[in-house]
């Protein structure tokens, strides 16, 4: 008879076991989940025929100062003479550099980072995102200031 | 007559466990897809946010050898770094480690190592600019947020003296802002 008692049925399951597995599986799973980070990168290809020499410095490039204020724990940028504020500034400043020296490069404007070895790499990677926002490509970092 | 009685009332409370065995088998399925295990060479690091970064197309390609570096922070447990764990800057040279496939290098063994790795993916042709045959090795480079950029720098450089010259380096994509 349908909807009758375990009891009536020779071949019944005991699922009970089978659901405490389960339960254990998903316990673990759950414990053991992490939301990935998605993650991407940015090409930081070497010159193949200079290796890690210092390039001579070109005319036409923007160079960024990057120093890092121990006391307070900032970073402080520096483009040119002028210190610059924030991202929006430094993304002003960079437009303008950009659209100066444009003409002279074929297009090309090469931006050097010449940062202190103690500024954090999220100011630097900072830096190299505004110089892709503004299809500044050619990203150039300058040999290391010591510490 | 009462046992007749108490076996129907056994069986009106009994509960229907096929609709739960269901939704846990469901549950089972997406926690076994979503659980990653194939980050082995990945180190527990916050990359810094860049709006521009490219995802990465390149992952489970065949062709494409990929080496990671990884510049993370570790302290030894006794000692807590409690400026990094207050999301502080630490500037200690000695907690901040680099490391490949879960070993922790210094320069001078990270330099031995890239060049093990880069002989092993030669080009097949001569470079016409460098007059000579360079490695298809890439190398990337996940460094911390917080991480000193002179650490990256260094590992860049012993990139380009072990002869490697494709280097990368790692971002996140922000999360897009809530409207």
């Amino acid at each position: 008879m349908a909807g009758g008692n375990a009891a009536d049925n020779p071949v019944a399951i005991n699922m009970v076991p089978m659901v405490d597995v389960i339960f254990c599986l998903c316990v673990f799973f759950m414990c053991s989940m992490k939301f990935k980070q998605v993650e991407g990168k940015f090409d930081a290809w070497l010159p193949k025929d200079a290796g890690t020499t210092a390039p001579a410095a070109l005319p036409q490039e923007i160079r960024i100062a990057i120093d890092w204020d121990a006391r307070q724990e900032v970073a402080r940028l520096q483009m040119g003479t002028r210190l610059v504020a924030d991202g929006a500034e430094l993304r002003t400043l960079l437009r303008g550099a950009r659209d100066d020296r444009a003409g002279d490069r074929n297009g090309v404007v090469p931006v050097v980072i010449d940062a202190d070895g103690r500024v954090p790499w999220k100011d630097v990677i900072g830096v190299i995102d505004a110089c892709r926002e503004l299809h500044l490509d050619r990203v150039e970092f300058a040999l290391g200031k010591p510490n | 007559m009462a046992k007749k009685q108490k076996a129907v009332a056994e069986e009106s409370i009994s509960p229907n466990l096929i609709p739960m065995i269901d939704i846990m088998f469901l549950l089972l399925l997406f926690f076994m897809l979503s659980a990653d295990m194939s980050q082995r060479q990945l180190e527990e690091v916050v990359l810094p946010a860049a709006s521009q970064v490219k995802e990465d197309k390149n992952k489970g390609n065949e062709g494409e050898t990929t080496t990671t570096i990884n510049i993370h922070h570790v302290t030894d447990r006794s000692t807590a770094c409690a400026v990094y764990s207050n999301g502080g800057v630490c500037r200690e040279a000695e907690h901040w480690k680099w490391a490949i496939r879960g070993h922790d290098y210094t320069k001078d063994t990270l330099k031995e190592q890239l060049q093990i790795e880069a002989q092993l993916h030669m080009e097949t042709t001569m470079d016409p600019k460098a007059h000579k045959v360079l490695s298809a090795l890439r190398v990337l480079i996940r460094a911390d947020s917080g991480a000193p950029y002179g650490d990256v720098q260094k590992v860049i450089e012993t990139c380009g003296l072990a002869g490697i010259y494709k280097v990368e380096v790692a971002a996140a994509k922000p999360a897009p802002e809530k409207k």
